[in-house]
Parts: C-alpha cells; structure tokens; sequence
C-alpha cells in the first residue's frame, strides 16, 4: 500500500521583482525559486532555493529546508517540533547560515487555537556561530475561507535582542488565495525598529500554474541573515506535480431509485440522539405526513411506525447498539426512501439505503 | 493447453476438507437451528442463506448481519437470488475484514469493516487503524465509510481517518464526519472539505499557525 497520507508537490517560481534593501539603491532582479513539499497529515517538509540575478550582474544564491511535525492530540493540546536550517550567499562577500529548532505547545478548538513556544539555535554571519533564542506566542481564528493570527515574539541573537509584534491574515476564494502581513519591531537593542507589512496574492491558471504578485516591507531578520527591504515581485509558478491525493474516484452512493424504488429524500430529515446512559432516540423531520415509519437493522426489518411529536417531528427510542446501522424511511405508505442526515450507500438490491453510527 | 493431473493424494485431502467443511456446517446448524426471522425469505432463498450462515459461523464470523441483510432484502421485495448474493458477499467481506483486523476484533467491528472494504479501502488501511488505535474502531471504520458515501476519494478518506483515529475520541470523529458533510452541502469539494475539517482537530499547517508557516512567503527577493 502506497502511504495514504503522503503528498509531495514540488514547485517552480520565475519571476521579476524590484527591490530595495535598507541602505542600498533600488535594483531589479529576476529570480527562480524551485521548492518541493513533503506533507502528511501530522507534518510537513519543506525545502526552497533561490537563485536572484540583479540588474547589476551580481548574483545571490538562498537555500533552506524546514520541517514541522505535530504530535498526536491529547484532548485539546497538541505539541509541535519543528527545525529549519537555512543558508544564503550574496557575490562573494557575505554569506549566512542558520539551524534552528522550535518546540510548540498548541491548544485547539474547531475554528481557533493558540500557542506558546521556544527556539534554540544557531547563525552566523561570515563569523563565529552565535546562539539564537526566542519565545513566542499565538493566537489564530478562522471564519469560513479567512483565518487571522495574532503573535509577538522575542528573539535574541548573540548580542542583538528585538521583539516583533505580528498580525495576519489568509483567505482563499476559488482561484484566488491571498495573504497579508502587518507587524511591528516594538523593541530591540541592534535588530532595528519599525513597521512593515506585506501581501501576496496567487490566482490559479490552471492545475498547475498560479500567478503570484507580492510586496511590501519585511524586516531585517537577525537569525536568516536578510536585510530589511521594500520589494515588489510578479512571478509565474508552475506545479511539478499535481496533488496525489486529489485523484478522484467515481462516487459508490450513485444517487437514483433503485429496485425498491428508494430515492432521494429532502422530505424527511434523519436525526440520531444519543445519550450514553439511554436508549437511542430516533427522530424524524417531516413537513407533513399522516405516518411514518422506519425499517432497519434494528426493527429486523419490519416497518416500525414513529409516534408524532408535533411540529412535524415522529419518533421512535429504541435500544441500539454501538456500531453502524441501516436505515430506510417510508411516509404514508410511499416506497421507502434514504433519509437525509443518514449516509446514502448502495444497498445490494439495486437501490440505496441510509446508514448511521452509534458510538 | 494442458491441464496437469492432480496428485492422487491432494484429491484425497481436497474431498477430506469438503467433507470436514460439509460436517462442521452440518453440525453448526443442528446446533443452531434455522432463524425463524428467515421464514420471510421465499424456500429455495432460505435454505441456501441458512447454509452461508451456518458456514458464517463455523467460521466464527457475526451472523447477525448477515441474518439483517437477508431482511433487508425481503423487505424491499428482492429477488430471491439476489438476496443469497448479497449475504454470500456479506460473508466474504465479513472473513476478509476479520483478515484485516484480528481475530480478536468485534461483531460491530468486523460489520463496519466489511462496509469500509465495499466502499472500497484496503484491508491494509484495516489493519493499520486497528495498530493506531488502542479503542475500538467501529467509529473510525463507520466514518471512513461515510466519507467515501459522501464523495471523499478513498485515499483521502482513509489518510484523514487514520491521521485523527489514534488521538479523537468517537464524539469528535462524528463531529469531524458532520463537518464534512456540512461543508459538501455547502458546497465545498470532499476533498477539500475532508482537508479542511481535519485541519481543524489537527492544527496542520492549513491553519497557518505551524512553525514553518513562516518561510513560505512567495515572491520575496
């Protein structure tokens, strides 16, 4: 068996930015960055090159590799380790290299979360290695297609210490994802001050190419060795590899009558009640019906008829066991049908039929 | 073509275990006389469903749903073949899945997993959700199920399950399977809503929130 949850995607991005690093005069550069990502549902890979060529014919080369795995959830908080290593060159003259590796401790809820964390490694710039060590922590919710996150981190480089106060946002609507960033060096004793602020914006042009146009300030960033700079890019970035794991397959529930001429039910609404300590209480909505029965596993088979609630809502309480049950519904003496809220499958018989789950 | 003869030794053993197959499926049903619930079934269906579940339970196997599937069929009014068919292939997928998960795994276990194999995972994703999960797996293997019901690609469905199935309690498999669902009625691609509604137990980077989240800004020179 193929390893399920493996997916690796690789990527190439070309493309032409402008950009003017602190101190330095504006220049343009054309640049390609090749990476490829190793994901699985615990963890990902990541590893990136960029080779920029700028208008004055000097030459910067950037490589990096992170990685991060999750571990398995104990209630509502899930650790994280993480490590990326990095290095960059620039003409002759100046090179930089880092390691470092990250510990996080996560607290998850279904739309939000947050985290606390703590770095340790080591960077250098053409000299001796120096320590690195930050905390930071977080805070992310998500709202339909956007998820925002707040952070603020303090970091320590050998002798130079800041801290950043960071806000985000991502959001994705059909072909178009876009990303914003604004944040602030609030402190720092050698790693400099200030806003910045950045966005990008990635809108698909097919299965395997995208548009990519970003820009914005980044600050000078001690542990990678980038300077901080105002920048404008457009590139092109095409998929090596389409995702694995979207391979699609033909539906097994096809949708239809069958033999028993079971068919799609928005009439009657499938609702299980579950209470550990009490028998199953089996509810079903219908706008309007003189009666209404079920058949399942659970009644042998038989038509069982439900008592009326009111409201449009029959019901039945029965003692079902754990486990994954079979379900068909039948309103005033019609032929049975799958209730929605109950999973259509097929049935062996030519038809369809409802199932649910006990826990 | 040529057919090699058969050594007159195997044809013994071969006749030996039909025989032993036949007394123990003979003796099975003097010990478990004929399910009354069958009398719904029409003569000829009935005796020939009794044998696969007599054979169903010399083997060991959970009857029940087998005796449910049978039901089923009566009660939808199939024809009499059909029904033999279906619970033939019932049994099969019962036997393949207690292959998969032990001989140790539960009657609701084994039922749900031979409903994961028809909607079509493999038995290894069986055999590795029982290693990954010290509880019972009647959920995981009743919402891997559900998913591919609804669309999700199997491989999708069983790489989601498997990922969540060692560290979710049942409650929150279900509450993950009805955010799929919900996210498919509203419109969302399977795929695309199984990736989301795992993200949300899980905390993947599809939350953006993981450590190397960071690097990732396209563009910047």
């Amino acid at each position: 068996m193929r390893a399920p949850a493996a997916q690796t995607t690789g990527t190439v991005d070309v493309g032409l930015s402008t950009v003017r690093y602190d101190g330095f005069l504006a220049s343009g550069a054309a640049s390609m960055t090749p990476g490829v990502r190793w994901e699985r549902p615990n963890g990902a890979v990541t590893a990136r090159g960029t080779y920029l060529r700028f208008e004055s014919g000097h030459r910067s080369l950037q490589g990096s590799v992170a990685g991060s795995f999750f571990t398995p959830a104990a209630r509502r908080w899930r650790g994280e380790f993480s490590a990326a290593a990095g290095a960059s060159r620039y003409v002759e003259f100046a090179s930089f290299w880092h390691a470092v590796g990250e510990a996080r401790l996560h607290i998850i809820e279904a739309e939000r979360g947050a985290w606390i964390s703590g770095t340790a490694g080591r960077a250098s710039y053409g000299a001796a290695p120096r320590g690195v060590l930050a905390a930071s922590a977080g805070a992310w919710l998500r709202r339909a297609a956007l998820t925002l996150r707040v952070s603020a981190s303090l970091s320590r480089v050998g002798d130079t210490s800041y801290t950043d106060v960071e806000s985000s946002a991502h959001a994705g609507w059909g072909q178009v994802t876009l990303d914003a960033t604004l944040g602030g060096r609030v402190w720092s004793r050698g790693g400099g001050r200030g806003m910045y602020g950045e966005t990008s914006a990635a809108l698909a042009l097919g299965e395997r190419m995208a548009l990519l146009l970003s820009g914005g300030r980044y600050p000078t960033d001690p542990i990678s060795g980038s300077i901080a700079a105002r920048y404008f890019a457009a590139a092109i970035r095409i998929h090596t590899a389409a995702p694995r794991h979207t391979i699609s397959r033909d539906r097994t529930a096809p949708r239809g009558a069958g033999a028993d001429g079971a068919g799609t039910s928005t009439s009657a609404r499938l609702e299980v009640q579950v209470d550990r300590s009490r028998p199953v209480r089996l509810v079903v909505h219908v706008a309007d019906a003189i009666r209404v029965e079920v058949a399942g596993d659970f009644t042998d088979w038989q038509p069982l008829a439900l008592s009326r609630a009111g409201g449009g809502i029959w019901e039945v309480v029965l003692p079902i066991t754990s486990g994954v049950h079979r379900i068909d519904v039948r309103i005033d003496g019609a032929a049975w049908i799958v209730p929605a809220g109950a999973t259509r499958a097929p049935d062996d018989y030519g038809g369809d039929v409802g199932i649910f789950v006990v826990p | 073509m040529t057919t090699r003869p058969v050594p007159h030794g195997l044809r013994s053993l071969a006749t030996a275990g039909a025989l032993a197959a036949v007394f123990v499926a003979t003796a099975a049903a003097q010990d478990h006389p004929q399910d009354p619930r069958l009398g719904r079934l029409d003569a000829g269906a009935r005796s020939l469903v009794a044998v696969v579940i007599d054979s169903a339970r010399a083997a060991g196997l959970p009857t029940e749903p087998l005796v449910q599937r049978a039901l089923e069929g009566a009660t939808k009014g199939a024809p009499g073949s059909l029904i033999v068919s279906a619970v033939q292939r019932l049994a099969a997928d019962l036997g393949r899945a207690r292959a998969a998960l032990g001989a140790g795994a539960t009657p609701p276990e084994l039922e749900a997993g031979a409903a994961a194999l028809r909607a079509g995972a493999g038995t290894p994703v069986l055999a590795q959700l029982r290693r990954s999960r010290r509880q019972t797996i009647t959920v995981p293997l009743a919402v891997l199920t559900d998913l591919v019901a609804s669309g999700v690609p199997v491989d999708s469905a069983a790489a989601a399950v498997l990922a969540l199935a060692a560290g979710t309690r049942d409650a929150d498999l279900i509450d993950f399977r009805r955010a799929v669902e919900r996210d498919i009625a509203l419109g969302a691609a399977p795929t695309a809503a199984t990736a989301a509604a795992a993200a949300g137990l899980q905390s993947t980077d599809a939350t953006h929130v993981n450590a190397g989240a960071r690097d990732a800004r396209p563009g910047r020179p």
